[in-house]
C-alpha cells in the first residue's frame, strides 16, 4: 500500500497561511491550521491526525474530511495522496446510540 | 442468528441485481439497505437513463429501481430496508441496526455493494448554511419536495452537476452558473447541451473562492485559474446566490470491506481488489458496483449479477458451463458499456479531438456545453430531407442506443457498437411517431419539418418544465446558448404514456432559424 515514509527528511517550517482559520473536520470542528501543525508536530499519517486532533472522529467518521486530509498531509509532506494510508476502518461503521448498541449484545 | 445463502449489502443497483441473479439460481438471499426506500443513487433519479435495453436504457432512474426490487421480492429475498450493517464480524456475519436494535445474520457468501459518498472541498465559508452536496439537493427536492434555494451556483461539471443542475431547473430553482476547475465540461455534452439551451453559462477553468455571508450564504466568489489550477488575479467574479451545490465527484464507500480484511487498491479512493467475478481477496466475499471503482447504474447492473452468479457458482447452486455461459454474455454488455470517449481509460484525457467515426469534437460544446451550427451539419444524425425527419444532436461516443430502439420505421441506426454515434437512415421515412424524441435520454433528438409553408419551419422538442405552454401560445425561441433569436408560436403540444412524462412540444419558428431554435420560453 503507502511507501513507506522517511520520517527523517526535513518538511520545512510551518509557515501560517490566511485560511489556517478554516474548519477542515465538521464534527469536531478542527481546522486546517491545527491540522497543519500536527503534520510539522510529526503526525504524518491518517491514524496519527486522528488521535492527536480528533478529526476524522467524529459522528460521519471521516466520511467527509478524510479524504481532504490525505490531501493535506500529502502536500505538506510533498508526495501524491496516493502514499498516505487511509484510517483504519472501524466497527459501526454508522452512528449507533449506545442504547441501541447495548441492545444487541446480549 | 438467522442464516442465508448470500447476505448482500446495499439495494442500489448492484445489490438488488446480484440479489435477483442469486435467488435465480435457488440461493436463499437476504438485502440490507441503510435507506426507507430501496434503488440506492436511483431512487433520487428521475431522469431516463443511458445504456441499453438490458440497462434499462431510457427508464427513469426510480423506476428502474423499484423494478428490480419488484423482480427482486418476486423471487422471494428478503429485502431489509431501514437497516444499516455496522460492522463484519468472523468473515462472514454481519451486524445490523434495525428496529432499534442490533441483530447479527450469517451466510456463506457477502456481497457488499455499499456505493460511494459524495466528495467536498473545503474553501472559505464552506461550512455556511447553503453550501450543499448536489446530492442532498436531489434528496431534498425529489424525496422530500423542497427547494434547496431559489438561486443556485453548481460547482462541478461532470454528469452529477450537471443532471442535478437541470432537475433544479426543473424545481424552479434559477442557477447562476456552473463552474469547473478543468478547462472541459466533465459530463455527457447532450446532458451539458439541455442546460445550456435554457440559458445557464458554464465558466471552465473556474474555481470557487469563498461562500459569502455571515449567517447563511448570501453569494459566491469565483476566480479562473490557469492550467496548474492557480487562481489568476484579477479574475474573481461574484454571484448572487443563496446556495452553492457542491458536485466534485464520489468516493467508494468501502470501509465494511476493509473491516472484513479484504485486500484494497487506491482508484480515485480506496475499493477492494477483486478477480474478474468481483471476488476479493478472501473468498467468499464479493464487492460489486460503485464500491468497487465509480461507474455508472448500467455497470453496477451487470456487476451484480456476476458477483450474484459467481456466489451461485461457488456453492454450487449453478453449473460451471452455465455460469461460463453467462458469465460470457455479462462480461460482453460489460464491455461494451466501458468503451467510449467516457470511459476509464480516456478519462481525463485532453488530446482526443475526434470521435471514433473521424469526424472532429466541438470544442464550444466541451467548454460552453452548447454545438455550434457550423459543427452540428457535420455529424450522421443530421441529415437534410423532404417532410418531418429527425435531427440528432448527439456528437459524443457515449455508452447509449434507446434512439435507435425508439424508432420502429429504422430512420436511426446505432448498430452493434453501443457507443457509436446515432445516424439518420438516408432513405428512410419518418412519420413523426415522436418517440424518438421522448426516448432519448439526452434530450438530443428534435423533429424538423423544413416544408411548411410561408417561409416559415416547424420544429418539435423534448420539453420537461411544468407547466406546459399551451397551443396557440406565442412566446421566445431559445437557441443552443439559451439566446434569444427570434418569436415562437407553440402549434402542438404532445403526451403520451409512453412518451413516459417528457412532452413534445412544437413550435412554428422563420425558416431561417431551423437549424438554430432549439428551445422554448415564454
Ligand atoms: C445525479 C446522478 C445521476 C446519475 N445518472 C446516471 C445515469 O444517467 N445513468 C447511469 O447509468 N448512472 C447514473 N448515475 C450513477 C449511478 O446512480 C450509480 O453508479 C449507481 O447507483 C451505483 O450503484 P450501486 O448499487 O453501486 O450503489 P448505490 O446506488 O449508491 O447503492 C448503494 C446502497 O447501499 C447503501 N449502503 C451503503 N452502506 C450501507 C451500510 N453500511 N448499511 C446498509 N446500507 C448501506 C446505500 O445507502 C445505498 O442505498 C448517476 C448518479 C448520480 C449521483
Ligand atoms: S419520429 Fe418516429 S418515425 Fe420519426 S425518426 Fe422518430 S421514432 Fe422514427
Ligand atoms: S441520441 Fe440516442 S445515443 Fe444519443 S443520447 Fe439520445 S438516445 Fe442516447
Amino acid at each position: 500500500m503507502a511507501e513507506y515514509l522517511d520520517r527523517s527528511s526535513d518538511i520545512g517550517k510551518l509557515v501560517a497561511m490566511p485560511d489556517d482559520d478554516m474548519i477542515i473536520c465538521r464534527c469536531e470542528e478542527i481546522t486546517k491550521g491545527e491540522i497543519r501543525k500536527a503534520i510539522h508536530d510529526g503526525m504524518w499519517t491518517m491514524t496519527e491526525i486522528k488521535r492527536y486532533t480528533r478529526a476524522g472522529m467524529g459522528l460521519c467518521q471521516g466520511q467527509t474530511c478524510s479524504r481532504i486530509i490525505k490531501g493535506m498531509i500529502a502536500k505538506e509532506l510533498g508526495v501524491l495522496p496516493l502514499s498516505i494510508d487511509d484510517n483504519t476502518a472501524r466497527v459501526p461503521v454508522r452512528p449507533v446510540e449506545v442504547r441501541v448498541y447495548g441492545k444487541g449484545i446480549n | 442468528m438467522i442464516r442465508y445463502d448470500v447476505i448482500v449489502i446495499g439495494a442500489g443497483p448492484a445489490g438488488l441485481s446480484a440479489s435477483i441473479e442469486a435467488a435465480e439460481a435457488g440461493m436463499k438471499v437476504a438485502v440490507f439497505d441503510e435507506n426507507t426506500r430501496p434503488g440506492g443513487q436511483l431512487f433520487k433519479q428521475i431522469h431516463k437513463f443511458f445504456g441499453a435495453k438490458e440497462h434499462k436504457a431510457k427508464i427513469r432512474g426510480f423506476r428502474i429501481g423499484e423494478e428490480l426490487l419488484a423482480e427482486a421480492e418476486k423471487l422471494q429475498v428478503d429485502v431489509h430496508l431501514n437497516a444499516a450493517v455496522i460492522g463484519i464480524h468472523d468473515f462472514n456475519s454481519i451486524a445490523v441496526v434495525e428496529n432499534e436494535q442490533v441483530s447479527f445474520y450469517k451466510a456463506g457468501n457477502l456481497i457488499i455493494a455499499t456505493g460511494a459518498s459524495e466528495n467536498m472541498v473545503p474553501f472559505d465559508g464552506w461550512t455556511l448554511p447553503g453550501v450543499i452536496g448536489a446530492g442532498a439537493a436531489q434528496t431534498m427536492m425529489n424525496l422530500h419536495g423542497v427547494l434547496p434555494g431559489k438561486k443556485v451556483l453548481m460547482v462541478g461539471s461532470g454528469n452529477v452537476g450537471l443532471v442535478v443542475g437541470y432537475q433544479l431547473l426543473q424545481a424552479g430553482v434559477e442557477i447562476a452558473a456552473i463552474i469547473d476547475a478543468a478547462p472541459k465540461i466533465g459530463g455527457y455534452g447532450v446532458h451539458a447541451s439541455k442546460v445550456a439551451r435554457t440559458g445557464v453559462p458554464f465558466l471552465l477553468s473556474h474555481t470557487i473562492l469563498k461562500a459569502e455571508g455571515e449567517e447563511f450564504v448570501t453569494g459566491a466568489a469565483v476566480v479562473e485559474v490557469d492550467s496548474k489550477f492557480q487562481p489568476i488575479k484579477g479574475t474573481e467574479k461574484h454571484f448572487d446566490v443563496d446556495t452553492i451545490c457542491m458536485a466534485v465527484g464520489l468516493s467508494p464507500m468501502s470501509q465494511l470491506l476493509r473491516i472484513a480484511g479484504c485486500e484494497m487498491k487506491e482508484m480515485g479512493g480506496l475499493v477492494p481488489a477483486c478477480n474478474e467475478y468481483g471476488e476479493t481477496s478472501i473468498s467468499g466475499i464479493f464487492a460489486a458496483g460503485d464500491v468497487a471503482g465509480i461507474e455508472e447504474a448500467s455497470s453496477a447492473m451487470v456487476g451484480g449479477r456476476i458477483a450474484g452468479a459467481a456466489s451461485a457458482l461457488r456453492d454450487g447452486f449453478i453449473m460451471q458451463g452455465d455460469f461460463e455461459e453467462k458469465y460470457k454474455a455479462l462480461k460482453e454488455s460489460l464491455n461494451q458499456l466501458r468503451q467510449g470517449m467516457f470511459c476509464k481509460e480516456n478519462r481525463g484525457k485532453t488530446d482526443m479531438t475526434a470521435t471514433e467515426e473521424g469526424i472532429p469534437l466541438s470544442n464550444s460544446l466541451l467548454e460552453k456545453g452548447y454545438l455550434l451550427e457550423k459543427e452540428i451539419i457535420k455529424f450522421p444524425g443530421v441529415k437534410k430531407k423532404a417532410g418531418v425527419h429527425p435531427i440528432i444532436e448527439c456528437t459524443q461516443n457515449i455508452p447509449c442506443n434507446p434512439c435507435q430502439t425508439a424508432c420502429k420505421f429504422n430512420c436511426i441506426s446505432i448498430g452493434e457498437n453501443i457507443t457509436a454515434l446515432p445516424v439518420v437512415i438516408e432513405d428512410s421515412k419518418c412519420t413523426n411517431c415522436g418517440m424518438c424524441v421522448a426516448s432519448c435520454s439526452g434530450q438530443a433528438i428534435f423533429l424538423l419539418n423544413e416544408d411548411s409553408e410561408d417561409g416559415f419551419v416547424s420544429i418539435t422538442l423534448p420539453y420537461e418544465f411544468l407547466p406546459y405552454p399551451k397551443k396557440g401560445v406565442k412566446g421566445i425561441a431559445l437557441d443552443r446558448s439559451g439566446n434569444r433569436v427570434c418569436e415562437a408560436e407553440i402549434i402542438g403540444l404532445r403526451t403520451a404514456e409512453a412518451f413516459d412524462h417528457t412532452a413534445l412540444l412544437t413550435m412554428k419558428v422563420p425558416s431561417e432559424f431551423a437549424m438554430s431554435a432549439r428551445f422554448f420560453t415564454l
